[in-house]
């Protein structure tokens, strides 16, 4: 009667988290990335002093890069249809206390209006990857964005809400050294992961956040700049993460699942023993 | 039996409790599925301790039962016991193990690509006749302002689309514009990514905001130009039903 039913629940129970427990031993593998580019940047966690402003220091050959296609901007006007740069290789570090980015990319002539730029959203709020443009539904944030041309010789710290509202911070944050060789320009923007500046990302290790790229040609075509303003290379959202410091309290997760699993068997045999006997 | 289940339950809230609250307080928390399978053990441990008599035990668990407890074991089949004794265990760490260690993929995205219109955009009729000429004034339209992204060909790989993630909507495909009314696309087209809801996540979407730029005459003979050039037809009320 109402034992046998209560039983039942129990052995299918227990089949269920046996059937889960297989399942993810056979489903561990994360999904293959789709074969048109990465989807995230990983800053990788250091000991040592991060190389922030040398673009061709021996670490950054020792990381993965993650790989960005870039379009021309076509999203408003003024718009673009053909750009230079095509793509984006993107590799990261950090040490806990500040970071750099180093951004790869193939440009044929190094010119003084060559420029690159990478944004990121301001605190909790999410905002649209084009400058923070007004979203109809959603209560939009601001945009971050790190701005680097080679004639300024450094970075600027920008901010943005909404098309034409970009404007050079007051707090300075981000610093960016380029270097060209053989038509590839690599360019490593460096900031501490914190900065205390509301206008600004903080970066904290372990949480996902977003990025986007743009890259301007300098170039001088017809006697003007090939690319300014909004007339560049870009991409949309994509994601980065500062890596986090490895976390052991995950083993003592695993000798709990095992106790209680174990505790689980003894009770059952125990109880089919007691059983037995009466 | 009574007093079995009201020990049974504090058992249950205790061990959530447990997991969910107290536990954070000095490590990284759980995942919900994890607290979820420590809960299903606890609660399969808790029923075979409070339930079980003799006489059902029998009746349903006889040659289980006999090989679980080791009764006139040997050989293969007491190998075989010590085996599933060691492997469930094992089991439970490594799925722990799984679902806990540091992964590097980013979020997984539940973008609703179709979420439900503004009231106003919901059973417009597209107020210009389908005749040769409007399908043609459409299609040049198309091919000035939505190709770099959509594709000449209707096919989503215009030279723009590259850089965009999510990518611009192919129309060849069933499952975009041939599951849609005109009017929905007249408010997709009007107010663009940046009109979409908080689910389809507007602020990924590269789709511009054409009401700023193109008169709503020319957003109808576009939706024209691109049912005809994409070779699907809108759906229509009838189908509604
Ligand atoms: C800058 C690139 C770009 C341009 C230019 C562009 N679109 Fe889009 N469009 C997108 C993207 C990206 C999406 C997918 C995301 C979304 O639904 O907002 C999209 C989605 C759409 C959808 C929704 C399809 C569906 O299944 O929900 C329609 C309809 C559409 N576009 C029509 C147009 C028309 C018409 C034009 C020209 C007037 C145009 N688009 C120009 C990028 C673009």
């Amino acid at each position: 009667m109402g034992y046998q039913k209560i039983f039942n629940v129990a052995l299918g129970l227990i089949l269920t988290v046996t059937g889960a427990g297989v399942s993810c031993v056979f489903a561990s593998d994360p999904p293959p990335e789709s074969g048109a580019g990465s989807v995230a940047v990983r800053l990788h966690l250091t000991d040592d002093a991060i190389p922030a402003d040398d673009p061709n220091a021996a670490v950054w050959d020792t990381i993965q890069p993650a790989e960005f296609k870039l379009a021309p901007q076509v999203h408003w006007p003024d718009r673009i249809q053909e750009v230079t740069v095509k793509s984006v290789k993107v590799r990261g570090i950090h040490n806990g206390q500040d970071l750099a980015i180093l951004l790869e990319y193939a440009d044929p002539s190094n010119d003084a209006a060559d420029a690159a730029a990478i944004e990121f959203m301001v605190g909790d709020k999410m905002a649209h990857f084009a400058h923070g443009q007004e979203m109809l539904q959603v209560e939009g944030g601001a945009v971050n964005i790190w701005y680097w041309k080679k004639e300024d010789g450094k970075a600027t710290d920008m901010s943005a809400k909404g098309f034409k509202t970009i404007r050079a911070q007051d707090d300075q944050n981000v610093s960016a050294t380029g270097a060209w060789q053989d038509g590839t320009w690599r360019v490593v923007f460096s900031r501490p992961l914190q900065t205390g500046d509301e206008h600004d990302v903080q970066v904290t290790p372990g949480e996902w956040r977003n990025v986007a790229f743009a890259f301007w040609d300098g170039e001088i075509v017809d006697g003007a700049v090939k690319e300014r303003g909004s007339q560049k290379a870009v991409s949309s959202w994509w994601y980065f993460r500062a890596e986090p410091p490895p976390d052991n309290s995950i083993y003592g997760y695993v000798v709990l699942g095992i106790v209680l699993a174990a505790g689980f068997q003894f009770f059952l045999v125990r109880k089919i023993r007691r059983g037995n006997e009466s | 039996m009574k007093g079995s289940l009201a020990k049974t339950v504090i058992l249950l809230v205790g061990m959530y409790v447990f997991l969910k609250f107290i536990l954070p307080l000095f490590t990284a928390p759980l995942p919900a599925s994890l607290i979820f399978l420590y809960l299903a053990l606890t609660l399969a441990s808790a029923m075979i301790f409070y339930t079980m008599s003799g006489g059902s035990l029998d009746e349903f668990m006889g040659p289980i039962g006999r090989f679980l407890t080791g009764t006139g074991q040997t050989g293969i089949a007491g190998t075989a016991r010590i085996l599933v004794f060691v492997l469930f265990p094992v089991l439970v760490g490594w799925q722990t193990y799984t679902r806990l260690a540091p992964s590097d993929m980013p979020p997984a995205e539940n973008r609703t690509i179709h979420p439900a219109p503004p009231g106003e955009f919901v059973g417009l009729a597209n107020p210009y006749e389908r005749s040769q000429n409007n399908i043609m004034m459409g299609k040049g339209l198309y091919a000035a302002f939505c190709s770099p992204c959509h594709g000449a060909n209707f096919d989503g790989k215009g030279p723009a689309a590259v850089g965009f993630n999510p990518p611009p909507a192919n129309f060849g495909d069933p499952g975009t514009i041939a599951q849609l009314q005109e009017s929905y696309l007249f408010w997709r087209i009007k107010k663009g990514g940046v009109g979409l809801p908080v689910e389809a996540m507007p602020w990924k979407s590269a789709m511009p905001r054409w009401e700023v730029e193109l008169p709503d005459e020319w957003i109808w003979k576009i939706i024209m130009g691109e049912y005809d050039g994409a070779g699907q037809s809108p759906r229509t009320w009838e189908e509604e039903e």
